[in-house]
């Protein structure tokens, strides 16, 4: 097999192409190192490309990541492998790491998709679409979403029948379904890891009805209702494309949970939640919002000025962790809590549920590593091993940790996590040339 | 003037709690409650007084025994805190304190206190059967005189004037104003859940419980009228007798099903076991099992040549009746029952204050 294996070398394995592996190996290939990115979604941006605006500036996270993804795309120093992933990561010694990096099959050659969508047009079978996170439905053959890098169509191969039809609509004639798996044997002299996080799945809390109450939702489905690139155009409620006029958000889904095995605070949901607040004021200038809150962190330079700024737009905060949501035959939800400052149980009654979902630990690159163990801290995410003086080091001298691979941060942070590994990660590689 | 106890934490793991301080007060446990209401909100206020060692104030609530552990509020606690075995504790500590003896205290802190009155018991059985050269008839009619005595010295001196310091604490001292004749209207309120416990069936899922509680509860309360009233092991009577059979059945077997429950800890209600609720129900079950051999000897007829199996029935009842009834988990027959008769009356008051204004 491995006779047959491509062989590759760069300078840097970049794992992960979302904002801070972007920024990583961006930063690296301006300075002249040739750097192998790979990502396994179809397309680069990671989460933050979904996003509708940036706390608390709120910039639009699209205008901020679009520019940034194409620069990386375009960069002659980055090689990119989107729906891609890395395996079998060995350390020969110094300076010196082979991978074998396994390319799945699109089905389209993406160097001649012009993404003109004809092939969706064509294409019969309608399912759920993943990166409007279920809100919306996609075909068989699809181009990721508006804004993706690259824009080109792949073939989801589970859901489609072989029919032909986009073959034979395609102008280029880019669709091959004749493409098998490619594995790539990669040798390289540092790595980035940058496999960001996980979202909470609130299918764990069965008390939430989540799946079972179509409106309610995730904050990731909010952001995408919010986002320039939102399917619906507008916010509606799922469950009768009704406009809300009363959302309430649940803090904490997920996150400072030891019952469900996440006892740490995901950094960021109270100021998204905060931020669709504030954007839904503006989206439905009628609407009320709760936000349901346990302690509200507003802990970043300007956070908290933008959490004040909610509660004088209007938005009401109430302390009390949801403990329970039904659903009544018109679709609304009733949520009991304890209201904290009367100690009393409560309920309240709103037309649309959003569950602020928390981060988790994306897992499972730690078993890529084959002669050296990527060491997890307790949270599973990856240890940082010199926090303070080093904070990019992982227990692998050579292997780096960028962005929210190594515990919940915000977009800023993990930029700034993605600049300080690819710092890190030059200072290593000079030291190969002392 | 609220007075702060520091120690009341520690203390109260002495009853069973595990870390109550781990709360982050995010009212989860009050809110998957289904049993907790605008007017009676718990268990996080409970939680919260803990913490604070407000233990003037948890002395004069009654939500301890509203609660009715489904355990809910535990497995969902997001800081593991476990509210409902906290509540469990309180239920314990409660029983010590409006016990004015002090003994339930002692018996449920110390562990080897328990034991020796055990031991005390038993040993006082013995020495009564060998003084009675261990002749079977007279320790039977003696047996059967103590039941009656127990049963009216407990209730009398112990049980009694506990339920009047219950109503002290929480009714009287905090000055609610309650209405006399809501005294008498309520009383029904009181013998329906003391008799059936129906306030469990609002609990989530506990449907199954409640009905093995009610009909063990029936059991063991018609089996004590069928063998102190009745006199079931000398009784001719047919239908007494089958009766005790099937008293002494129903109790055996459903405590066989709580033992097994607790040890193999399949609910969040029989996951933690504190030593007196080992004894209730092994107690219990220890019970029904050698009333029903005693009855079954009588009638094969080998009990005159096996009279340590009377000897070892009297010593399980005297225990039960001597510490497990007046200061152990017995008693939370009576306060649960009664704690919602008072809760009734407040709301009378309540309603009473509310037409006066």
């Amino acid at each position: 097999m491995s006779e047959q294996m491509k062989s590759l070398e760069f300078d840097v394995l970049v794992i992960g192409g979302g904002i801070a592996g972007g920024e990583a190996a961006l930063n690296l290939a301006n300075l002249n190192y040739k750097v192998l990115l790979v990502e396994k979604e179809l397309s680069i941006g990671g989460k933050m490309i979904m996003l509708s605006k940036v706390f608390p500036t709120l910039d639009c996270a699209a205008c901020i990541t679009t520019p940034k993804i194409s620069e990386i795309a375009r960069h002659p120093n980055i090689t990119i492998f989107t729906g891609a992933e890395t395996r079998k990561i060995t350390k020969i010694e110094e300076h010196h790491f082979e991978a074998i990096v396994l390319q799945k099959p699109r089905y389209v050659n993406v160097t001649d998709c012009t993404g003109c969508q004809l092939c969706e047009q064509a294409c019969p079978v309608s399912v759920s679409d993943q990166y409007q996170y279920g809100l919306v439905g996609r075909k068989a053959v699809y181009i990721p979403f508006s804004i993706a890098s690259p824009r080109a169509a792949a073939i989801d191969i589970e859901n489609c029948t072989l029919c032909g039809a986009c073959e034979r609509v395609c102008p280029t004639q880019c669709i091959d379904f004749t493409q098998t798996e490619e594995e790539f044997l990669v040798t390289i002299k540092s790595i980035v890891v940058a496999t960001g996080f996980d979202l909470f799945d609130p299918l764990k809390i069965p008390r939430y009805g989540y799946g079972t109450f179509k409106n309610v939702i995730t904050s990731m489905q909010m952001e995408r209702q919010l986002a320039p690139t939102r399917p619906y155009n507008t916010i509606l409620r799922p469950g009768d494309g009704k406009m809300p006029d009363n959302i309430a958000y649940v803090l904490c889904t997920g996150s400072r949970d030891k019952s469900l095995g996440n006892p740490i605070c995901s950094q960021i949901c109270c100021m998204y939640s905060v931020k669709q607040a504030q954007l839904l004021m503006g989206a439905l200038p009628m609407a009320d919002i709760t936000i349901y809150y346990l302690h509200i962190r507003a802990f970043g330079k300007g956070f908290n000025e933008f959490y004040a700024q909610a509660q004088d737009m209007g938005v009401e905060f109430v302390k009390g962790k949801v403990g329970k949501i039904t659903e009544k035959e018109n679709g609304n939800l009733i949520l009991r809590y304890e209201d904290i400052e009367q100690g009393k149980v409560q309920e309240a009654e709103h037309d649309m549920v959003v569950l602020s979902v928390g981060v988790l630990p994306n897992q499972g690159i730690s078993d890529a590593f084959e002669n050296k163990k990527l060491e997890l801290d307790p949270f599973n995410f990856i240890n940082q091993a010199d926090i303070l003086a080093s904070p990019a080091k992982t227990s692998i001298d050579g292997v780096f940790v960028a962005g929210t691979a190594s515990g919940p941060m915000d977009i800023p942070d993990s930029i700034l996590s993605g600049g300080a590994a690819s710092a890190e990660t030059t200072s290593y590689l000079r030291r190969a040339l002392l | 003037m609220a007075r702060i106890n520091p120690e009341f934490t520690d203390e109260l793991k002495k009853y069973g709690a595990f870390d109550p301080n781990a709360c982050y007060n995010c009212g989860n446990c009050t809110a998957v409650c289904t049993l907790s209401d605008e007017n009676n909100s718990f268990p996080r206020k409970m939680v919260r007084y803990s913490v604070l060692g407000l233990d003037s104030e948890i002395k004069a609530s009654l939500d301890p025994w509203l609660c009715y552990y489904c355990g809910e509020c535990s497995s969902t606690c997001p800081r593991e805190a476990d509210p409902g075995e906290l509540m469990m504790s309180l239920r314990r500590w409660l029983i010590a304190k409006y016990d004015w003896t002090g003994l339930s205290g002692l018996l449920y802190k110390y562990l080897v206190a328990s034991v020796s009155a055990f031991i005390l018991l038993a040993v006082a059985v013995i020495w009564f059967g060998y003084y009675e050269s261990f002749h079977l008839e007279t320790i039977m009619h003696y047996g059967h005189y103590f039941e009656m005595g127990a049963i009216s010295v407990v209730f009398l001196f112990i049980l009694l004037p506990n339920i009047i310091h219950m109503w002290w604490l929480t009714t009287y001292k905090p000055g609610v104003k309650v209405p006399l004749s809501a005294y008498f209207r309520c009383l029904s309120d009181l013998l329906v859940h003391m008799f059936t416990q129906k306030r469990t069936l609002g609990c989530d899922d506990n449907q199954v419980r409640w009905f093995e509680h009610f009909v063990l509860v029936l059991g063991y309360l018609l089996l004590l009228f069928t063998t102190v009233f009745l006199d079931w092991f000398s009784s001719q009577s047919l239908f007494v007798i089958i009766l005790g059979y099937i008293e002494s059945v129903i109790i055996f077997v459903v405590t066989f099903d709580f033992i097994r429950r607790r040890i193999q800890k399949d609910q969040e209600i029989s996951k933690h076991s504190h030593p007196s609720d080992w004894f209730f129900v092994i107690w219990l079950f220890l019970m029904g099992l050698s009333a029903f051999f005693v009855r079954l000897f009588v009638d094969l007829n080998i009990l005159e040549n096996n009279i340590w199996l009377y000897l070892v029935h009297l010593i399980i009842l005297v225990q039960w009746a001597l510490i497990i009834v007046p200061f152990g988990k017995w008693t939370h027959f009576l306060y649960r029952s009664f704690a919602i008769y008072f809760a009734t009356l407040q709301q009378a008051a309540i309603k009473q204050n509310g037409k006066k204004s």
